[in-house]
């Protein structure tokens, strides 16, 4: 069953015709946040939202939630549609912003009381997610003003989290969380995956999504780049392979997957993609001293959709959502 | 109209509500007792100047009565001010400001639409608008009693008045929450409520004071609080009327343009 479906999707802000009165200084250009996004995800998975800032992430949650009129196209989240059935979508999804804003003056339990009001469902999660997360009921009783960033975050995970909802929708989850704290995060989406909800789940730290996520889908420009399992994904990369053998060297040329063959000594250096099977099938009769095969990464997969940044940032997909720049993604990307 | 927001709105500002109602409170109850103490005696000075007469009937108040003074302590600028809080303060910050803050998305992620927001915030502030508009009269009366004045005020007509200031600061905070849902900041909400409020005030008073600009009052919202009429003749139906229309419009423009408007992420 699909919780989030999406044809042609797209939001434009500004440009348009104008009227000849219209004040020059009032002509926006037309900006395509979004355009053509088709997407479909799955009941019970974990699914990686992946993009640099700008790129048009946050548009698409916006979208789905209701603070954005889609331009044209259309989306079914849980089965309502995004433009009539906006309520009944919320009743049912869990929502963490990036960078969440917290009313000051409340302790983070009054917070957590006022937001689950709103829901008028019970919070079974609560308990459970404020173990997790480590959050004393001292610390809840503290005013917010006084929490750090990390606090604030946590508060915004259980916000989104504590009634169980259906869906969760969750832009940048762990930012400023501490390792320990991201750990204990990664664990809360398995039970969630676990129990058969749905995570809608943000990111430009790829890291993470590789580790939590089931599908992945990449998006740049405003447009979908890449949809797909993240072990397909992977599965797709090629693999530096390094071997160190003793007596003839095995026979690679014809091999499926494996290229770049460099042979010096008794070392042996190549490249793998895909199955491993004919590869180790291929070594059978070598006395294999050490073998490393590195695994691949999604960073490297991302270099495919993101090496040409300055072509990313000449598409002038901005929102208006999000800074421009993408210093995290290249960042990662270049690492 | 959603409880839970009503609530938490209210928990929000009550400690801005009881400093307001008691600013009030004392506001309401000097302007019988300047009366009771300078009242007479300046009345027999000014008389003798009509200038400084004409001066002193400042925005449709006077000096000289009972019901004078109250006008005028209903339409100084501390009472505008100290109402501005809840007609013109509180409908910004609980929209615009909560959409600069960011607090705004937490609360709309949730099954709540636009319209009961906007509609449960209307109503608190109509709600503090009321009780400070009854802190104000209920200080006039217990002052007008204490200083032993009440042949000269019909109580009977405070609930009027009470009606008629509700009137005008409710028309104020509908205005406020038109130009608040317009805007993604409160820097541009704020100064267009503040341009009609100010520019509505110095209209009334420059028609008060110089009889020429007269014909300028009828387009001051203060134009319709006429304190003095009512305290002495009761009910001005077409006052009532025309704030009711502007509120009405207001109000109407916010709750179609605040559903319809994309809100994007917070800057």
């Amino acid at each position: 069953m699909s919780v989030i479906e999406l044809r042609g999707l797209t939001k434009h802000y500004g440009g348009g015709r104008f009227p000849p009165h219209f004040p020059p200084w009032r002509r926006r250009e037309r900006v395509r946040a979004l355009t053509d996004l088709d997407l479909s995800v799955q009941q019970g998975e974990v699914f990686g939202f992946l993009g640099p800032n700008g790129a048009g992430k946050t548009t698409t949650i916006r979208l789905l939630l209701g603070f954005l009129h889609p331009s044209r196209g259309s989306g079914r989240v849980l089965g309502h549609d995004i433009r009539a059935d906006s309520l009944a979508i919320r009743a049912a999804t869990g929502y963490l912003p990036g960078g969440i804003a917290l009313y000051d003056t409340l302790s983070g339990e009054q917070v957590l009381d006022y937001l689950a009001r709103l829901y008028r469902r019970p919070t079974p999660l609560r308990a459970e997610l404020v173990e997790r997360l480590e959050m004393t009921r001292r610390t809840l009783r503290r005013p917010v003003r006084d929490y750090s960033r990390g606090m604030r975050q946590k508060i915004g995970i259980i916000q989104a989290l504590q009634h169980d909802p259906e869906l969760a929708i969750l832009d940048e989850p762990t930012e400023g969380l501490d390792p320990l704290m991201q750990n204990a995060f990664y664990d809360l989406l398995e039970a969630r995956r676990g129990s058969g909800r749905t995570i809608f789940f943000s990111s430009h730290v790829l890291s993470e999504v590789e580790r939590v996520c089931d599908r992945v889908a990449i998006i740049r420009g405003g447009e979908l780049v890449a949809l797909s399992d993240i072990t397909e994904l992977l599965a797709r990369r090629q693999r530096r392979v390094e071997m160190r053998f003793e007596g003839p060297p095995p026979r690679l040329d014809g091999v499926a997957g494996v290229s770049a063959i460099q042979l010096r000594d008794s070392l042996l250096t190549c490249r793998l993609e895909g199955d491993v099977g004919q590869f180790v099938a291929a070594l059978r009769d070598v006395r294999v001293v050490d073998l490393t095969i590195e695994p691949a990464r999604l960073e490297e997969a991302f270099l495919e959709f993101y090496a040409d940044q300055a072509e990313v940032a000449g598409n002038g997909a901005d929102d208006g959502d999000e800074p421009p720049a993408e210093p995290s993604l290249a960042a990662e990307v270049r690492s | 109209m959603n409880l839970a927001v009503f609530r938490h709105t209210v928990r929000q500002h009550w400690v801005r509500l009881v400093a307001v109602l008691i600013g009030l409170t004392v506001w309401g109850m000097l302007m019988p007792i300047i009366y009771a103490t300078f009242g007479v005696t300046l009345r027999d000075v000014i008389r003798q100047y009509p200038l400084l007469e004409q001066f002193m009937q400042f925005g449709g108040g006077s000096m000289f009565t009972l019901p004078g003074s109250i006008a005028l302590g209903y339409i100084h600028p501390i009472a505008i001010a100290l109402l501005a809080v809840f007609a013109i303060a509180y409908p910004l910050s609980v929209v615009a400001g909560e959409r600069q803050r960011g607090t705004l998305e937490v609360v709309l992620a949730r099954p709540l639409s636009r319209h009961a927001y906007l509609v449960t915030l209307f109503v608190a502030a109509t709600l503090f608008i009321v009780v400070s508009i009854a802190a104000t009269l209920i200080g006039t009366a217990v002052a007008t009693i204490a200083v032993d004045y009440s042949a000269e005020l019909d109580f009977g007509n405070l609930p009027w008045l009470w009606l008629h200031g509700s009137a005008l600061y409710v028309t104020i905070a509908a205005i406020s929450f038109a130009a608040s849902v317009s805007f993604d900041r409160v820097g541009p909400a704020a100064g267009i409520t503040l341009a009609v409020v100010l520019i509505s005030y110095f209209l009334q008073v420059l028609g008060s004071l110089w009889p020429d600009a007269e014909w300028l009052q009828p387009y001051s919202l203060f134009y319709y609080l006429n304190p003095e009429p009512v305290l002495l003749d009761g009910v001005q139906p077409v006052d009532l009327v025309v704030l009711g229309v502007i509120a009405i419009a207001s109000i109407a423009y916010a709750l179609f343009v605040f559903p319809r408007r994309d809100l994007a992420a917070p800057a």
